[in-house]
């Protein structure tokens, strides 16, 4: 699917170090990185997919999916307890803004490269915000909602190699992302992360 | 009488008041979690006609069917597949609970899939998924439909068209927006309404998503464009967590005491989404007893919109442009890309002229050799995705203008409809179908009407025969017909008297192609531009032109403020106006300062094409190159690192300084080697973000700050697995070797790294950094951290140091 989001403005200054009251920004300065923010936003093209699956079992080890898939994360399995459904979601900003990144840092245009770098992580992270209040809108009708948080194969003990499962099951190759014998999603800004289903009450 | 009127009747006679919600009283009846309200429903009758019979004897006069998710995407997902059945059962169930009580609205939602062009579902599955449900609703024995939740107006189109091809049902359109007005999908109240109520809605809102208060502000936006009454369905306020559980706490006496604020903002029909109970609405009822809602403010609007963006045509506003651009006569390039399939360029004319002060988009594929209804198709949804702008559909044939209008999703501009006998009822009855505005051309024969009078006769004509299918004026725009003026020097006179008997008798909107008037002329942009400044004057709405034309755009903007057209100048003002006001004079603020000064505060001020000049004027005035690094570079550099750690400065300013550092020794290289100073400068440091890990850019930013402070650096790149690092720590003997990670799996792969090249014998440093390197990892694999480049020149500088010591 496609998905268009607002553009997140605030949360991309906010990686970029910039501190509200504190940071220095003179008009010339900003006019350059607000250019090249909306500069990315319009190559951006952000693509997502998501699916939910039964959550078979659950332990302090880990958890089973339907279809016997495993993921091996005690801090996963911390979070989806109390869960009936696990939402796999996944997104990416696409190769056009990979290829301006690398175009930038290769005509010495760091400045550039960093900005976009960071509207391509800020708004692929926004692309799974949106699923999340996607998925929401439509479990709220059925008395359920996703848990606050979610997590993503790479990060504390939930590693790299569940990334693969998550790939398949999510038919990531539809979207226009591939994944390497280590297990990295190319294009680099992609990602794929996994929220629990709990009722509502 | 029939169910719509009966309907119709019950607005007028005071506010409509619907359901609440149905799942959190099936939970409470024994609806297990996970499972689906439509699967409850199916094996217990009883307890979803107990739902019903509680909101009818709670007051409402329309119940919802349970039958939200009931389409053939999102049935499955619940166990269940027969979707005629299972709408025609939990309808049948509704009826029967609502006997002669109250009405039964066929609940229609979202299938979970995104329509193009947005998502990979087709238009025409969409519509064929909802006649499906449709269909089984009917059969069960509903009243009227609701199409609810929905946040993708494509969507929404195609449930309503499916609604309007099988039946004449009484239709509610009500769409998800969040506090600021647009749904998830990005669309606007006022697209949303001007979409779905040209579309044949009978009535638009909103529902879910919001509370009340949060909603009131939503009704409040849309009622001065709304021709169809308003409904509105809040949340018992927004869902709250607590200790991981999701919860509504919005009592049925708060929320029911926002019921006359509603009505006081326009809404006709209230009820109740998610969290609320019978007693939400018994209470909402007796709140809103006796209250007189207001009816539609106007009866037609003239307005065209896109997914997210609507146009008004205010007679006395600014002239609307609507850019041409996107027409394949006298373009090769576009004419060849079309014929290979290739719509790039289309969406790259889209851009521009959108950016240039188009507002509205004309677009035409018209060529020989294009199957043009297929180009069409594909055009319009590139340019969907790429603006936001309406378009205005430029076609003669009647196939390729219906295939576009029923999958456009908005409310499009046809261009045009002409008084040509053969065609006419054709193209107004599909105009009236998708509710589409339309450009009235006024001919009716082989030959153009050469004169005003000529041309009002076809236009009281069409406008008669248009209006037998419900358009008003506010739904047309007379097209003023623009001629040659090098073929007939009256030509514009006629053109400029049909634009005034329009705006001051005829009472309608007008366009010109403004172009054609200059056709055959040296120097068109001129005739051009003086052309739409008389038409602006004798008060055109808008013109077919190239925004890209700045004589044209600046006369417009001109025009505008002498017609009175652009209150206050504000427009005009804005258009010729910097960005950020009155703009300093940069040569001059240079001027007054030193080549020495101007270097120094090209680093400061990361200004990289600002510090050659000053440079080489300070080598012609005797300065040494050594003298510019030492005395004013590096102390900048050093300056500027001081405040990107207060967070004064941010990383694209740090970057810019490093930038402009690194061009500055680049310029100064060759007199640098001549000084006899080394590139090598404090050591060399090799850099890798290690095996498994493909981010870069932290590494790069490292790498740019250790060169500015005099390191030689050997960047090794990305996914750099041990043997190749090993290989190039024993060719290149670095001092340090620097080591990036993004991942906590990749971090990990630091170790081995580490481990690897003392393994191997080779005595060096280590500096290791990344999103979730800390320094205590570092410490555990024999490595110094370094959180950011400013910090990784201090700790390899410190390296450096300590090793040239204990050498001596």
């Amino acid at each position: 699917m496609t998905i268009r989001i607002t553009l997140p403005g605030r949360s991309i200054y906010a990686r970029l170090g910039f501190k509200k009251g504190v940071t220095e920004l003179k008009g010339a300065q900003k006019d350059k990185v607000d250019k090249a923010i909306d500069e990315a936003a319009e190559i951006i093209h952000l693509k997502g997919a998501a699916r939910m699956v039964n959550l078979m079992r659950i332990d302090a080890a880990g958890v089973e999916l339907e279809d016997g898939v495993l993921f091996s994360s005690g801090a996963l399995a911390k979070m989806l307890s109390g869960c009936t459904h696990v939402l796999l979601m996944g997104a990416t900003a696409g190769q056009n803004i990979m290829d301006a990144i690398a175009q930038a840092t290769s005509s010495d245009n760091l400045t550039r490269a960093v900005v976009l770098d960071a509207v391509a992580s800020e708004m692929t992270d926004g692309a799974l915000d949106w699923i999340m209040d996607y998925v929401n809108q439509d479990l709220m009708r059925r008395v359920q909602h996703l848990t606050k948080k979610r997590f993503s194969a790479g990060y504390g003990d939930f590693y790299l190699e569940n990334q693969k499962a998550m790939y398949d099951l999510l038919r990531m190759e539809t979207i226009g992302v591939s994944i390497t014998d280590r297990c990295i999603l190319i294009p680099e800004k992609s990602v794929t992360a996994v929220a629990g289903v709990a009722a509502l009450r | 009488m029939n169910t719509k009127l009966k309907i119709q009747k019950k607005m007028r006679q005071g506010l409509v008041i619907l359901d609440g919600a149905t799942g959190t009283q099936l939970q409470a009846l024994g609806m297990p979690d996970g499972e689906s309200p439509e699967m409850f429903g199916i094996k217990n009758p009883e307890a979803i006609k107990a739902v019903h019979q509680g909101y009818l004897e709670a007051g409402s006069d329309i119940i919802y069917t349970c039958t939200f998710g009931a389409n053939r995407y999102k049935l499955p997902q619940y166990g269940l597949s027969d979707v005629h059945e299972v709408n025609k059962r939990l309808a049948a169930i509704a009826k029967e609970a609502a006997g002669k009580r109250g009405l039964v609205a066929g609940d229609i939602g979202p299938t979970g899939r995104f329509v193009e062009p947005f998502g990979d579902l087709s238009f025409e599955d969409a519509v064929a998924c909802y006649k499906e449900q449709v269909r089984g609703l009917l059969e069960g024995g509903v009243d009227l439909f609701v199409i609810e939740t929905m946040i993708d107006i494509q969507e929404t189109r195609a449930a309503l068209i499916a609604i309007k091809e099988v039946s004449d049902r009484f239709t509610i359109c009500s769409m998800t927006f969040d506090t600021s007005g647009r749904t998830l999908n990005g669309t606007d109240l006022l697209s949303a309404l001007i979409t779905l109520q040209a579309l044949g809605a009978d009535v638009v809102g909103c529902n879910c998503s919001a509370g009340p208060k949060e909603m009131i502000p939503l009704i409040r936006q849309m009622k001065p464009y709304a021709k169809v009454p308003l409904v509105a369905k809040p949340n018992a306020g927004l869902p709250k967590l607590k200790e991981g559980k999701a919860f509504f706490e919005m009592g049925a006496e708060e929320f029911s005491s926002f019921g006359p604020a509603f009505v006081d903002a326009g809404a006709r029909l209230l009820g109740g989404c998610c969290g609320t109970t019978p007693e939400h609405i018994r209470m909402l009822r007796k709140n809103c007893d006796g209250l007189k809602p207001q009816p539609p403010q106007v009866k037609s609007i003239g307005a065209v919109s896109s997914h997210a963006k609507t146009v008004m045509f205010d007679r006395g506003g600014p002239l609307i442009i609507i850019g041409e651009r996107i027409n394949p006569t006298g373009k090769k390039d576009l004419q060849q890309g079309l014929l290979m399939g290739k719509f790039s360029l289309a969406s790259s004319y889209a851009r521009d002229q959108v950016k240039k002060g188009a507002s509205i988009l004309d677009v035409n594929v018209g060529m020989p050799g294009l199957d043009e209804k297929g180009a069409l198709r594909e055009v319009v949804k590139q340019i969907a995705l790429t603006t936001d702008a309406p378009l205005c559909i430029d076609t003669s044939r009647v196939d390729a203008l219906e295939s576009e209008l029923r999958v456009y999703p908005g409310r499009a501009l046809i261009n045009s409809i002409s008084g040509e006998e053969n065609t006419l009822d054709e193209r107004l009855k599909l105009a009236a179908f998708y509710g589409a505005m339309f450009i009235l051309l006024p001919i009716a024969g082989r030959t153009v009407p050469k004169t005003s009078s000529e041309r009002r006769k076809i236009i009281k004509d069409v406008y008669v025969k248009a209006g037998r299918y419900g358009f008003t004026k506010d739904d047309i725009i007379v097209d003023a017909l623009t001629m040659a003026v090098s073929a007939d020097g009256a030509a514009a006179i006629e053109t400029l008297k049909t634009i005034d008997w329009c705006n001051s008798t005829f009472g309608s909107k007008t366009v010109v192609g403004l172009s054609n008037v200059s056709f055959g002329l040296p120097e068109r942009k001129w005739v051009n531009a003086s052309f739409l400044a008389m038409a602006i004057s004798g008060g055109l709405t808008c013109a077919i032109a190239n925004p890209e034309s700045i004589e044209l755009m600046s006369i417009k903007k001109a025009s505008d403020v002498l017609a009175g057209r652009d209150k206050d100048a504000s427009a005009f003002i804005s258009f010729f106006s910097g960005p950020k006001g009155q703009v300093p004079d940069p040569e001059k603020e240079v001027q007054d300062k030193t080549s020495k000064e101007r270097i120094y505060q090209a680093v400061i001020e990361g200004d990289r094409d600002g510090i050659q000049t000053p440079i080489d004027k300070a080598i012609a005035e005797g300065l040494s190159a050594r003298a510019l690094v030492d005395e004013l570079m590096v102390p900048a550099i050093r300056k500027v690192g001081e405040l990107y750690e207060k967070k004064t400065y941010f990383l694209p300013q740090l970057i810019a300084s490093a930038e402009t550092m690194k061009r500055g020794f680049e310029h100064l290289a060759p007199r640098l080697s001549e000084e006899g100073i080394s590139s090598a400068g404090k050591g060399t440091i090799m850099l890798a973000t290690v095996k498994g890990d493909i981010h870069d850019i932290g590494k790069n930013i490292v790498g740019l700050m250790l060169k500015n402070n005099g390191f030689h650096v050997i960047d090794l790149g990305k996914d750099v697995d041990h043997e190749a690092l090993r290989e190039a720590a024993r060719k290149h003997n670095p001092d340090i070797i620097g080591l990036s990670a993004l991942m906590t799996t990749t971090m990990v792969n630091m170790q081995e790294a580490v481990r690897s090249i003392k393994d191997s014998g080779l005595v060096c440093d280590f500096l290791v950094g990344g999103a979730v390197v800390t320094a205590d990892y570092a410490s555990s694999i024999g490595a110094n951290f370094a959180k950011d480049g400013v910090e990784a020149v201090r700790v390899a500088e410190y390296l450096i140091s300590l090793k040239r010591n204990t050498n001596i």
